[in-house]
């Protein structure tokens, strides 16, 4: 049978793909467009870094940095983690797992991949035109945005068109898992990564339109003043801070719970073990996504909100604790006692929870309330969300291409090179992240373009693991693109794995099955 | 591709029902951080919303309700219709839902335009001498009368779209899928005017 | 078909009771009679024109309505922590 690879339908070449419905070829696209997304904002991670790496001015001025920092953040939040798990391998993944042919709407798949390109397309131009680069940081607050001369109104215009892909990919993946689910594949029989695609869908579908209708808001008082964000005319602008985190909290839990699907799927199958307590990873998936959408205002502590809002919200944000820990606490059950393969995946499956647990860690410092008046827009902040979304989901994409990669492109990377990137990443990672929870501790805020003397060692410091943390990307990625062209075929079940996108050919067929699978047992049930 | 298999072809058409649902669902969220500012700046500025109220046109709000309304009745029909496949009739109702969605249009494009003419629109010096209240109250009624009748032109394009598809034969008896959908986005448009129209219209 | 026309009557006689309750000075209960009015009718257009109650083979679908507005009072109330009591 041929591979997806080679069945084209209407168009040839490079138009075979950018109008193919074929969810798996849609799912590269994303894939190849939103790694390049992430190599630009790594490498402006990197300036940032190198700006740091002595006081006073170094390599820029301090207007190219807030542009820097500002891009840094939109383009990795809003191009690469929100869309990344869901777009890419949710796209690939999520219908072969559940034994469909296809996502339930392809074509409305395949706009979600144009609008996303145009949103994006947009922030690009708001570079170059109107004032140009925004400086406002990601979270384009007023009124600040309202009077900052530069290009705000086109950057918050992309952002906007980008939210309109991201719920259209939700609404795909909750008709999917409905509707094409394979004969007896019970709600109980779907793999986790499923169930965490499935959580994020929703998310997805309820919660985008709320900051759309915020930055819409925000585009009209650019445009025409309307006057209901802006303090001048009377409007509140703490209120844009409430609208937008309604979404942007929730959005921490689109990037973390297809992450968390991720590393369930990995654990069982490298430590030849079922998965310990499958219902209850599922169902924190779920109650993760609502409770997660009501503690918004743990990001306002010093706003100047109510103080019966925060005692609140602090309550709340200490209850989404509890559903997290309970899939870490199932994760480390599921390794005890089981045959445990350290592959290139699940080493960085362990990396996720290791680093993710710390990020959570951090997290509840700023969740009590006595303590964030101290870190509350320090570098613990910036220390804290960088061990939650790159040490978890960075580190969760990483394990999926490792663990994936043979099915998506039907050969095998080089197996020793990546515990070397691995060694370099762990590294780096730390080296680069931890000092900012240091700094952060000692009183550096964040967004700084400049800083005291008493800084600098920390500051070296964490600028160093940059350049190692690079070098681990470089390796890893440089093996995985070699590979691609020259590694060895790989079998169609290299890890021994039971869900069902290892039963089919790799490279996948262009509809993934021959017949439709009747499926008879768990995900993780080995023989 | 995958309809071949009837089992499937089947369950497709639940799937665009809940896919639609799912759709609606995020509008009315759109809608919902709209609403949740208006509830909080009528909280705090109760006695300017009631003064701003009275100055909207009160008999042009409910009889573009009863437009509405009755667009939605149309709408239900005209689907009525195309199942009982009387395709005609379907059109015919199909067209009286577009011509009351623009007659729903032209009277608020008169309504807006009357209030420019008296200097009541975002950012008008003369507006903004007034209380911060009644800036607020007209700042949520233009986006959000604005944005309800953006909502009221997509669907007006995408009625026109189904009249074409009906005329077409792509839309009929068998597969009256698109209708219907457009059909549940008409309604939802007039749901969330339901809400509008008491909560702008009639707080004096 | 008859049914339609029967909803449609209903409607427009809830608005011209929402308008003819309207500026009475009943205070709070103005708005709130006005708000019960608009869920009333928006329920009848739910249940009959968009068919949610003949929505055999999906029956949940019928709570997304009701879901969906749980979430926005949430949305609302803790909003209002904040605002009520600032």
């Amino acid at each position: 049978m041929p591979s997806f690879y080679e069945e084209n339908g209407r168009f040839r070449g490079f138009w075979a793909w950018i109008f193919s419905t074929d969810h798996k070829r849609i799912g590269l696209l994303y894939l190849l467009s939103i790694l390049s997304f992430y190599a630009i904002g790594v490498l402006l991670g990197f300036l940032i870094r190198l700006e740091l790496i002595a006081p006073g001015p170094t390599i820029m001025r301090p207007q190219t940095y807030n542009a820097l920092f500002t891009l840094h953040g939109v383009i990795m939040i809003f191009l690469f983690v929100i869309p990344g798990i869901p777009a890419i391998f949710g796209n690939f993944f999520l219908p072969i797992q559940i034994g469909a042919r296809d996502v339930a709407f392809p074509k409305l798949n395949l706009l979600s991949w144009w609008i996303y390109m145009g949103g994006a397309a947009l922030a690009i131009l708001s570079l170059f035109t109107g004032g140009g680069p925004i400086d406002t940081g990601w979270t384009f607050y007023v009124p600040y945005s309202l009077r900052t001369p530069v290009n705000v109104p086109l950057a918050v215009l992309g952002v906007f068109v980008l939210g309109f892909s991201s719920i259209l990919t939700g609404i795909n993946m909750v008709t999917t898992t409905h509707q094409l689910r394979a004969p007896g594949m019970t709600w109980f029989r779907l793999p986790l990564f499923v169930w965490g695609i499935y959580a994020t869908a929703w998310i997805q579908i309820l919660v985008t339109p709320v900051v759309g209708i915020t930055l819409l808001l925000t585009l009209m008082e650019r445009l025409v003043g309307v006057g209901i964000f802006d303090p001048a005319k009377g409007g509140d602008p703490l209120l844009y801070q409430h609208l937008f985190w309604i979404y942007s909290h929730p959005a921490v839990y689109i990037m973390i719970l297809p992450a968390m699907g991720i590393i369930s799927e990995i654990l069982p199958v490298f430590a030849r073990r079922t998965i310990f307590g499958y219902k209850a990873i599922a169902f924190s998936s779920l109650a993760i996504a609502i409770v997660g959408s009501f503690v918004w205002g743990h990001h306002m502590f010093v706003s100047g909100q109510s103080d019966v809002a925060s005692v609140v919200f602090s309550l709340l944000t200490f209850l989404v604790a509890v559903p997290s820990g309970v899939k870490v606490f199932n994760w480390v059950s599921t390794l005890y006692k089981g045959s445990i393969e350290v592959a290139p995946p699940l080493l960085f499956a362990l990396t996720f929870i290791f680093l993710f647990a710390i990020g959570g860690l951090t997290g509840l410092f700023q969740g009590a309330l006595a303590t964030d008046v101290h870190l509350h827009d320090t570098y613990w902040v910036v220390g804290h969300f960088h061990y939650v979304i790159f040490g978890g989901t960075g580190f969760a994409i990483f394990g999926a291409l490792h663990y994936w990669f043979p099915k998506m492109f039907g050969r095998m990377y080089h197996r020793k090179i990546p515990y070397i990137a691995w060694g370099l990443l762990f590294v780096g990672f730390n080296t680069l992240y931890f000092p900012m929870l240091l700094l952060g501790w000692q009183g550096m805020p964040r967004r700084y373009f400049d800083y005291l003397p008493q800084f600098h060692s920390l500051q070296f410091l964490s600028t160093i693991g940059s350049w190692i943390l690079i070098g681990g990307l470089i390796l890893m990625f440089g093996n995985l693109v070699h590979c691609l062209f020259k590694g060895e075929k790989a079998e169609s079940n290299p890890w021994g794995g039971a869900t069902l996108e290892w039963q089919i050919p790799s490279p996948p067929p262009r509809e993934n099955f021959d017949e439709i699978p009747l499926v008879s047992k768990g995900p993780y049930e080995y023989r | 591709m995958i309809n071949d298999r009837s089992m499937e072809t089947h369950r497709d058409d639940l799937g665009s029902t809940l896919g639609m649902w799912l759709f609606l669902l995020s509008e009315i969220l759109l809608f919902g951080g709209l609403f949740l500012l208006y509830a909080i700046y009528r909280f705090n500025y109760s006695q300017s919303f009631h003064l701003a109220a009275e100055s909207l046109n009160r008999p042009i709000g409910a009889l573009n309700t009863v437009i509405l309304l009755t667009s939605s009745l149309t709408m239900a029909l005209s689907l009525y219709a195309l199942k009982q496949k009387q395709s005609l009739r379907s059109l015919c109702f199909l067209l009286s839902t577009i011509l009351l969605g623009l007659l729903f249009l032209f009277n608020k494009y008169w309504e807006w335009a009357s209030k420019f003419e008296h200097g009541v629109y975002p950012n008008a010096t003369r507006l903004l001498e007034r209380e911060r209240g009644e800036v607020l109250f007209y700042g949520l009624y233009y986006s959000m009368t604005g944005l309800h009748a953006l909502h009221v032109l997509v669907g007006i394009g995408l009625l026109t779209a189904m009249v074409y598809f009906i005329r077409k034969g792509k839309v009929h008896h068998e597969r009256y899928l698109p209708l219907e959908n457009s059909g549940l986005y008409w309604h939802l448009v007039d749901i969330i005017w339901v809400f509008l129209f008491p909560l702008f219209y009639l707080i004096t | 078909m008859n049914t339609y026309i029967y909803i449609w009557v209903s409607l427009v006689m809830l608005t011209g009771l929402s308008v003819s309750t309207a500026g009475r000075n009943w205070g709070r209960w103005g708005l709130t009679l006005a708000l019960l009015i608009a869920f009333i009718k928006s329920g009848l257009i739910l249940n009959y024109f968009m068919h949610l109650k003949d929505q055999k083979k999906m029956k949940w679908i019928r709570w997304m309505i009701p879901g969906i507005f749980a979430i926005l009072v949430f949305f609302i109330g803790l909003t209002f922590l904040d605002i009520a009591l600032r």
